[in-house]
């Protein structure tokens, strides 16, 4: 369907209007409350009054920013199984590396301000505050461990915990409009494959390189070439899994937008409490959890 | 027809989609024959969702790679 241009117009004024009277009304019936009390036919209405007012808004900034920002109006999504690339010091790159990079340097920024200024202010005796947060997080992260893999937490959880605030971190960057760099699969095979190497480095020191060897042929030597492949499909799976929710979020939310176009204010933000926070919380918890309990098989 | 291809590779969430409901019925069973001990059976019940999940995740893949060319 081609709008015509008085069509615009017409919506364009029409919403403004709407707007305006709203407005006015909602803050008539305020003061109307305010001196003669509220009764329940009144609530309704101003409730009523208020919704209109908010769709006549929204229609108002979409139609400003249609007429505005001339975007190619149909279901049109590009998207690309690995992400653009950037050419840095006459190196290429993709992007989803340096922005990796990037949000590894705040994180360590981050950290050092952390340890130098805020922590040696911190009361052991009488948390309060910021503090209560930390040791809140803390605390649960050593528990979730100690209770999965044992005496091995000492150095698995500050691990998992760096881990969970990378990924969150990058779930995040997706707010901003970067693609985010675990919807990359070349960078959450990595994290894959650091799931894999702490499996074997575990497993080697609890029992040794022949019994590692040993523990692979357990119930019968028959299964040892099956264990090797289950081995080797645990990063594969980490990585595939990861990869596959953060794009899939990230394809929904494009769709999303590509579909409403300039009307794009307001809805997006709600989807995306769903696919940009919930499922990056949700996908964390998974892979800190699989790769503890991969780990724990491992020593077991 | 890659098209095509690609929707046939997303047959798997089928598999997928019946597993998990029938991972979340039984939790809602256990939860409620012993209320006290949901915060296991959670842990439990996302660890299971995760691991069913993981093939419809795999056809997702496999659909995408096909599509994106």
């Amino acid at each position: 369907m081609v709008k015509t241009k008085t069509l615009t117009i017409i919506e364009f004024a029409l919403s403004a209007v709407i707007f305006v009277l709203g407005l006015i009304g909602c803050c008539a019936l305020h003061s109307y409350v305010k001196h003669h009390g509220e009764t329940k036919k009144l609530k309704k209405r101003s409730k009523l009054l208020l919704a209109l007012t908010i769709i006549a808004a929204w229609f108002f900034i979409g139609t400003a920013v249609t007429s505005v920002w001339h975007g190619e109006s149909g279901l049109k999504v590009e998207f690309e199984m690995f992400s653009d690339r950037v050419e840095l010091f006459g190196f290429s790159f993709a992007q989803t590396s340096v922005l990796m990079w990037v949000i590894t340097g705040i994180v360590l920024v981050l950290c050092l301000i952390f340890r130098l200024f805020i922590f040696p202010r911190f009361d052991p005796d009488k948390p309060k505050g910021f503090q209560n947060i930390m040791e809140l997080a803390v605390e649960a992260t050593e528990n979730f461990t100690k209770g999965t893999v044992g005496d091995y937490s000492g150095t698995l959880a500050p691990y998992m915990f760096s881990l969970a605030v990378f990924m969150i971190i990058c779930a995040a960057s997706e707010l901003l409009g970067f693609r985010p760099p675990t919807s990359d699969l070349i960078v959450t095979l990595a994290m894959g494959l650091m799931t894999f190497a702490l499996i074997n480095y575990y497993g080697i020191r609890k029992k040794g390189i022949g019994g590692r060897i040993k523990s692979l042929a357990k119930p019968t030597p028959v299964i040892f070439p099956m264990k090797i492949l289950s081995d080797v499909a645990v990063p594969v799976s980490l990585a595939c899994r990861l990869f596959g929710n953060m794009i899939g979020g990230m394809i929904v939310m494009e769709l999303l937008k590509s579909v409403l176009g300039g009307y794009a204010a307001g809805i997006p933000a709600v989807a995306g409490l769903y696919f940009n926070l919930f499922h990056p919380l949700i996908q964390t918890y998974i892979f800190v959890i699989l790769s503890l309990t991969f780990i724990n098989e491992a020593i077991e | 027809m890659t098209a095509i291809g690609a929707g046939i590779a997303m047959l798997a969430a089928l598999g997928a989609g019946l597993g998990m409901g029938i991972a979340t019925g039984k939790a809602a069973e256990a939860v409620a024959r012993q209320p006290e001990a949901s915060g296991k059976i959670n842990a439990i019940l996302l660890l299971g969702c995760a691991l069913a999940e993981s093939t419809a995740i795999y056809a997702f893949v496999v659909a995408l790679i096909l599509a994106a060319k």
